[in-house]
């Protein structure tokens, strides 16, 4: 089988756009909180969100017009443009060979859902915006990647698994690539920020009222954010074959569901998802140099995450960091852009921090990596995502070396 | 591109059902395509509050009504279609567990946007209420679009991958050849792979001012696949799946890409268009007649003609799925069938195309 390795990111996100940008927000630290603009929060007693600033689609755009996409594909779009142009491939040789696009997402383009809505009660179900009706459809996420790059001979389809989505897209290119069945595979993850999910985090109580503290004793809850992560996935052969950089390898991933509860984690379940990674990659717990954790933010959670990681890697864990803390909760693109951190930390030596920290909560008995990121050398990262519907979905990176083999 | 050096696993199907306009069921489904009735009718606009004066309803089918009254109060219409379907493939007609189920079994769920109608009702609500977070906290999770997946899991004890893949028209054929590849990289021992559509006035308001021309239908089919060499006892394969090809088009028209992803599958089963004994597509439509039009180019007439068509209304991410159980349907009554290859293609609107090629058992 193929070794598989990570050639280009595409990064759209509230702590900077691209790989560049985004490894110096991580690096650094950078907090995307900031008071909500995209939606009217009127009756809210808080509402800070991690936005994108500032996004033009236009640059990104060849074949839509703005107004033919909604802010989730816009997302997607620029990411994967942003990835393929990174890993050094030209769009019109990609359009030769065989692929695979798949992005995940949690609420697709539930911020184009939520003005028709709006629409609908105060106009009438007969007044709702055409545009934005054909703009909805969840796989349109993928497709306008295919369609915006030119991209026939590919599979292209959303994998819609909530908030794990964006690793559960990265596991299915890793599997197509490895074996051969096509070429390169364009995966990760894309949401935009949208009032349906800020009022429904709000209601149960676990939004924090100005930013997002992973692992505190005195969290808060989640922030939402938005944005997306798109990576270019290949063979080895086929990135050496071109004298591409490689970020990382994938070394492996795990799938399960909790079949427990659709809302509330359940510890022996992730802590199973955590094993099958481990295996699939070859992996013993002792050689993972860092877990890039779901590290939501919210007390249940960071409890329950923080656990499962004791229960598989014993009582000297390796260094649990949140970039939630940064991000906010970017929903479908949250695995997507935390395993993309995740190859820059081991691309660039730094372990990323969890900001906005104050004390660890004795039941996360974790190393969080307070507030200031700190130089490693990482071999082996681990990144999870957690879902509603107890979708887990963790995958494992590891350093590439030339001339070594694992 | 280096061959791949590990042995693809032959999946194949040993078990289905649907729940579909035909009614509940395997049988209600074998019945309804041999009986050929369309199964259109008007809509209770009571019931029914929106733009469409009739529907391919599921008849009779609430969540209540089928599932009991326990863990359905909060439950949307996509996810009962899709937990009472699994239920089907997992009991015999008496009710007895026949499938076993646990950490080794996936389930891949094809799907357009869940339920849109529990996306607008929950975000109405912030609209509507006195203040904006006043929503319900209990139909949270239908406002996600794996609550369907999610649920059977849970009522169905399916703790293996659980994927909800939206891809529209062509979904229940992208959701085999996802789980295929879950099968082939041994992340699963047996996948439930379906795709489920519930018809709501949210749908038929965002069908209609997308210019939708088609009946709307619903509906959900579901069918268990294995492993050839790991079939367990008790099942017998009832269709090996040999391919699976999937394409965008870029322009509108999707009968290139359509023509180029069937020939692909044939070639790589290594069998010629005259092999095939019958094909058949999934779109309705302006779409679905350029599917049949390629697809008759292609294998003839007699061919397309073999498996009568199955009025269910554009049954959107459904409509894949259902078709290959319209396609065993066939082959459960008729002998001529057995050991034959049948095509299943699909039409996405949106820009893509899929088919699959099996080989029916016998």
């Amino acid at each position: 089988m193929n070794r598989v390795v990570l050639t280009g990111f595409g990064v759209v996100s509230s702590i900077g756009v691209g790989a560049e940008e985004f490894a110096a927000g991580l690096r650094a630290g950078r907090s995307g909180a900031r008071p909500i603009s995209l939606f009217d929060t009127t009756g809210f007693e808080h509402a800070n969100g991690c936005e994108v600033v500032g996004f033009d689609p236009s640059p990104w755009l060849r074949v839509f017009e703005p107004s033919m996409v909604g802010r989730a594909s816009q997302f997607s779009i620029a990411a994967a443009r942003m990835a393929v142009a990174d890993a050094g491939l030209d769009e019109a040789e990609l359009a030769h060979k065989r692929g695979l696009v798949t992005v995940g997402t949690t609420d697709g383009e539930a911020f184009d859902l939520d003005w028709l809505v709006e629409t609908e009660v105060n106009e009438g179900p007969e007044k709702m915006d055409e545009a934005a009706s054909r703009r909805v459809p969840a796989h349109l996420l993928s497709m306008a990647i295919a369609r915006e790059l030119k991209l026939a001979n590919v599979s292209a389809y959303t994998i819609a698994t909530a908030c794990s989505a964006g690793n559960y897209s990265i596991g299915d290119g890793f599997d197509a690539v490895r074996s051969g069945e096509v070429e390169f595979a364009l995966c990760g993850g894309a949401d935009a920020m949208c009032r349906k999910t800020f009022a429904g985090f709000y209601r149960l109580g676990t939004i924090a009222p100005e930013f997002c503290q992973p692992f505190d004793a005195d969290r808060l809850g989640i922030l939402t954010g938005e944005g997306a992560g798109v990576l270019v996935l290949e063979s080895l052969e086929s990135a050496q074959a071109r004298g591409a950089r490689i970020y990382a390898e994938i070394l492996g991933y795990g799938l399960n569901c909790d079949a427990y509860h659709q809302v509330a984690p359940n510890q022996s379940s992730i802590g199973r998802c955590m094993k099958l990674a481990l295996d699939d990659a070859g992996v013993k717990p002792h050689e993972v140099d860092l877990i890039s954790a779901h590290g939501t933010g919210t007390k249940a959670n960071d409890i329950t995450e923080t656990r499962a990681i004791r229960e598989v890697y014993g009582d000297q864990p390796p260094r649990t960091i949140s970039v939630k803390s940064m991000l906010g909760h970017t929903m479908g693109a949250a695995s997507a852009l935390g395993t993309i951190a995740c190859a820059l930390a081991i691309t660039h030596g730094f372990v990323p921090p969890t900001i906005n920290h104050r004390s660890t909560d004795p039941e996360c008995q974790i190393d969080c990596v307070p507030n200031e990121s700190v130089p490693a050398d990482l071999n082996v990262v681990q990144n999870n995502g957690l879902a509603f519907g107890g979708n887990n979905a963790s995958v494992i990176l590891g350093k590439f070396v030339e001339g070594e083999t694992r | 591109m280096s061959a791949p050096a590990f042995a693809a696993v032959r999946p194949v199907i040993t078990a289905w059902s649907a729940v579909s306009p035909f009614g509940i069921g395997h049988q209600s489904y074998v019945d309804g395509v041999h009986a050929g009735r369309s199964t259109a009718a008007p809509l209770d606009k009571q019931q029914w509050a929106g733009p469409d004066e009739q529907a391919h309803l599921v008849p009779s089918f609430t969540n209540k009504e089928v599932l009991g009254r326990k863990g359905t109060r909060s439950m949307d219409r996509v996810t009962g279609l899709a937990v009472s379907t699994i239920g089907q493939v997992l009991h015999d007609a008496e009710g007895n567990r026949v499938v076993e189920t646990g950490a080794d079994s996936a389930l891949v769920l094809g799907t357009t946007m869940g339920s849109v109608q529990s996306v607008m009702d929950f975000t109405r609500d912030s609209f509507t209420g006195e203040l904006p977070f006043h929503v319900d906290p209990a139909r949270m999770p239908n406002s996600v679009m794996n609550c369907a997946a999610g649920q059977c899991a849970i009522w169905h004890q399916l703790q293996g991958p659980n994927t909800t893949l939206a891809g529209g028209g062509t979904a229940g054929l992208l959701a085999m050849d996802y789980a295929r590849r879950l099968l082939n990289h041994n992340r699963a021992r047996k996948v439930l792979v379906g795709a489920a559509e519930e018809y709501s006035p949210a749908r038929a308001w965002l069908h209609r001012h997308s210019g939708g021309a088609t009946v709307l239908g619903e509906g959900c089919a579901v069918l268990l696949v294995e492993p050839l060499a790991h079939v367990e006892a008790g099942r017998e394969p009832l269709a090996e799946v040999l391919a699976i090809q999937s394409r965008c088009y870029l322009e509108g028209d999707p009968r290139a890409a359509l023509e180029a992803s069937v020939r692909s599958a044939l070639s790589s089963a290594d069998v010629q268009p005259g092999d095939v004994w019958a094909a058949v597509g999934s779109a309705a439509g302006a779409k679905g007649e350029d599917e049949r039009a390629t697809l008759r180019a292609i294998f003839g007439d007699s061919t397309v003609d073999r498996v009568p068509a199955a009025e269910l209304g554009d049954t959107g991410a459904a409509s894949s799925a259902l078709q290959i159980a319209t396609v065993l349907s066939v082959a459960e009554r008729d002998a001529e069938a057995a050991g034959k290859l049948a095509l299943v293609s699909a039409v996405d609107p949106h820009g893509t195309v899929a088919c699959a090629l099996l080989r029916l058992a016998g």
